[in-house]
């Protein structure tokens, strides 16, 4: 056996062993990200279990509250409380609600404790233990969320604004003083919005 | 060797990511809608006579179109959740109305959705004609925000009343008929109690 067969033989064995962790890595990888999107994927099979006695699991309890509410509650949260508010009212079933929800949170996270953000859902009441908090949960949304149910939408879309017809979303900003001073029946415009809430 | 095997796998996992993220980012950044809010054809203004293309391609007229008690316009979609729980109720109304002289129209605003689609939809659900609003023209005349919205307008081409269809999205609870009390109200010579009615409803989407 001579040095150069010995060298060769080496060689091989470094290649196969690049080869086979490069493999293998590569397969971890894969298997972790299947994991990730099963993991997102997981969040929708929540609330099933919710209502099994004794599946009190961690998923579960992360599920956010979402508090019911009728015409005369929606006035009392559009009450200035000295903080600017930020509301948008959404639906699960409102396609352009659910693709703007990701910037609605990321403001609401950057702006925390400088303005108050509520969401509120115009679902069928029978989705408030349901699809509502189950987006939510997968939003990671951290504002409080409520529904709205009335019988005389019109009186409670008339307390949020003169100019929305009722198209969701629709989002709207209030400085400290309850004024308008931005909103958007339709996907709302991220750095417009933005740049309303720095001047505030 | 081995370090660079990992070195591989983490590109991989890192270029994996970023696909996944600029795909968000671009599909979310797709979407394209502006929906300003328009002023409102106000109840009791005339609305002019229009034409528009119906699901054939054949181009129709308001005028044409009516019955000889009026017309109710019907701002749907092919695809809005609303639209659908509606959809049932739409076509009730249709069949009642026309037997008192009022012809129901369709008319599809959302640059969203093909004239295919909105034609095999409308083939699908209704027995009345459908048009279709390319570039929003008659939505922003009217003032029209949501599917569904109503516009009731009696033979003189005169705007009774506008907007929703009840007050139930559901079906499930209506204790106001907000648009069957209008026209019942005017075919038998009474004032209209509610002339306008917003309720929650999808965006049209505009061009």
């Amino acid at each position: 056996m001579n040095t150069k067969k010995v060298y060769s033989e080496r060689k091989q064995r470094n290649n196969f062993l690049f080869l086979r962790s490069a493999f293998f890595s590569l397969l971890t990888s894969v298997f972790c990200l299947s994991l990730l999107f099963l993991f997102s994927c997981q969040s929708q099979t929540r609330q099933s279990k919710e209502n099994t006695p004794g599946a009190q699991t961690k998923a579960v309890s992360e599920l956010p509250p979402v508090t019911q509410i009728d015409a005369s509650g929606l006035k009392d949260l559009l009450k200035p409380n000295g903080k600017p508010l930020l509301i948008n009212f959404w639906a699960t079933w409102c396609g352009p609600c659910r693709e703007e929800f990701p910037d609605l949170v990321r403001i609401g996270a950057n702006y925390k404790g400088q303005i108050d953000l509520i969401t509120v859902s115009l679902d069928d009441l029978s989705e408030i233990n349901g699809e509502v908090p189950k987006f939510l949960a997968q939003m990671k949304s951290e504002s409080p969320g409520y529904l709205l149910k009335t019988q005389d939408e019109d009186a409670a879309i008339g307390l949020v604004s003169k100019d929305w017809q009722g198209g969701l979303p629709f989002t709207i900003l209030f400085n400290a003083q309850g004024e308008t001073v931005y909103s958007k029946q339709g996907k709302f415009e991220a750095d417009v919005l933005v740049a309303e809430i720095e001047k505030l | 060797m081995k370090k660079l095997g990992f070195l591989a796998a983490a590109i991989f996992a890192i270029v994996a990511i970023v696909a996944g993220t600029a795909f968000v980012y671009f599909n979310n950044a797709k979407w394209n809608e502006d929906t300003n809010a328009y002023a409102d054809l106000a109840v009791g203004a005339t609305v002019d006579n229009f034409s528009l293309v119906d699901t054939n391609g054949a181009e129709k007229s308001f005028n044409d179109l009516k019955g000889k008690n009026g017309a109710i316009l019907v701002f749907v979609s092919a695809q809005c959740p609303v639209v659908k729980q509606y959809n049932e109720r739409i076509s009730g109304f249709a069949a009642d109305f026309a037997a008192k002289g009022i012809n129901v129209i369709g008319i599809n605003s959302n640059h969203t959705e093909s004239p295919e689609w909105v034609k095999s939809h409308a083939a699908e659900k209704y027995k009345f004609p459908v048009l279709i609003d390319k570039g929003n023209v008659l939505a922003d005349k009217l003032g029209a925000e949501v599917t569904p919205e109503t516009f009731y307008v009696n033979e003189k081409n005169v705007l009774i009343y506008h907007g929703a269809i009840d007050n139930s999205r559901s079906g499930g609870d209506i204790t106001e008929n907000y648009l069957r009390d209008a026209v019942e109200a005017n075919l038998s010579g009474k004032p209209v109690a509610r002339k306008n009615a917003n309720a929650f409803g999808c965006n049209i989407k505009r061009v």
